[in-house]
């Protein structure tokens, strides 16, 4: 069902900018003529910021901050098989959703684990990602509380996320 | 902590180090080249809306959402921020992010401090609510779950908590941060009335 949304709205605003006299044809390329400044742009920062994530894992930092980190999470109701997942979410996306495809088939697809961190992963984003792209085309170099924030904000939502699953 | 993981590398696996740095920049290389494409789509299609029209009535069906968020009334940006935010709702991430960049960049004083819209934006960027988990389903579909739709409820559950939690906490400290601004004195408030001017000349 949901396939179908995206092809009928653009369809839908092809016929109506034809019929609102735009050159569908010529504004499209437009468009998409901005598309590689931009990544030009933002590839710096998409790289550091994979490099960085890329060091972090191979080191077994992650892992070990999980372990530093479970009580802590314990208290919240989140289970220790999801910290790396949580850990790992405000930093990569790819790489947060490959180790959902390893909790999926380790746990079952269907189990509260595998459950819990698709509910996580739904309801969270990769803030430092998000951050450093969006702000890359800026002169913005403080960003005070708006990391803090994010991230407190995500962890309320992955403990609703267990408590809810817990439930449903 | 980068520095520590390499330290730590260099105990454990240091002829790994390059070749993990140099892997995971070709991972990005790979992933601006996607992003380049899903871009020029996106890109292409918002052209397309923003030139019949259609941009401008969606940031004025969200005008008072945008206002109340922002604190800002200045429709080209309100244009960017409303496509942006229903593009983050349906899921649409990578479409969210060009015009995410074009409205941070108008937010930008300039100042080299982020200012409260420029906070706002970026915390309802990493805690938007999202409608739809279609990749999350996908995943669950291929690993075999009998029910793999059954996570939109408890998605969207959690989801609205953390969007509210986001604008609830920024919203506050931003609010504070306005009131220890104005008893700074006045001379801070004068430069970014001034600023704000000047923008709106350009």
């Amino acid at each position: 069902m949901s396939a179908y949304i995206l092809p009928v709205i653009f369809v839908a605003l092809l016929c109506y900018s034809h019929y609102k006299k735009v050159n569908n044809y010529d504004t499209f390329v437009k468009g998409a003529k901005k598309a590689i400044p931009l990544v030009v742009d933002i590839f710096p920062y998409i790289a550091t910021i994979m490099i960085a994530v890329a060091l972090l894992r191979a080191s077994g930092i992650t892992i070990l901050l999980a372990k530093v980190f479970s009580p802590i999470f314990g208290l919240l109701g989140i289970p220790s098989e999801l910290i790396e997942l949580v850990l790992l979410r405000p930093f990569t996306g790819s790489g947060s959703y490959a180790l959902l495809s390893s909790v999926l088939t380790q746990y079952g697809a269907d189990s509260y684990i595998a459950r819990c961190a698709c509910v996580i992963l739904g309801c969270s984003e990769t803030i430092f990602y998000v951050t450093t792209v969006y702000t890359s085309k800026t002169k913005v170099k403080r960003l005070l509380y708006a990391i803090p924030i994010a991230l407190i904000a995500s962890v309320v939502g992955s403990v609703v996320a267990c408590l809810v699953c817990k439930i449903i | 902590m980068v520095v520590c993981s390499i330290c730590l590398l260099i105990f454990s696996n240091p002829a790994n180090v390059l070749s993990v740095m140099i892997g995971a920049s070709t991972d990005a290389l790979t992933l601006a080249l996607e992003l380049c494409a899903v871009y020029a789509v996106w890109m292409g299609l918002l052209e397309i809306v923003d030139a019949c029209g259609l941009s401008q009535k969606l940031a004025k069906l969200l005008h008072p959402v945008i206002k109340w968020l922002f604190k800002i009334d200045d429709i080209e940006t309100e244009k960017m921020i409303s496509l942006n935010m229903s593009a983050n709702m349906l899921g649409l991430g990578n479409a969210a992010t060009p015009m995410g960049i074009a409205a941070m960049k108008r937010l930008d004083d300039g100042s080299g401090i982020a200012t409260p819209a420029v906070i706002m934006l970026i915390v309802l960027n990493s805690t938007s609510i999202q409608l739809l988990p279609s990749t999350v389903i996908g995943l669950r579909a291929a690993a075999g779950s009998v029910a793999p739709a059954d996570i939109i409820l408890p998605t969207l559950i959690s989801t609205i908590c953390t969007c509210a939690v986001g604008i609830g906490l920024a919203k506050f400290f931003n609010h504070l941060r306005e009131r220890h601004k104005g008893r700074g004195g006045q001379a801070i408030s004068f430069k970014k009335h001034e600023n704000n001017s000047q923008r709106g000349g350009k």
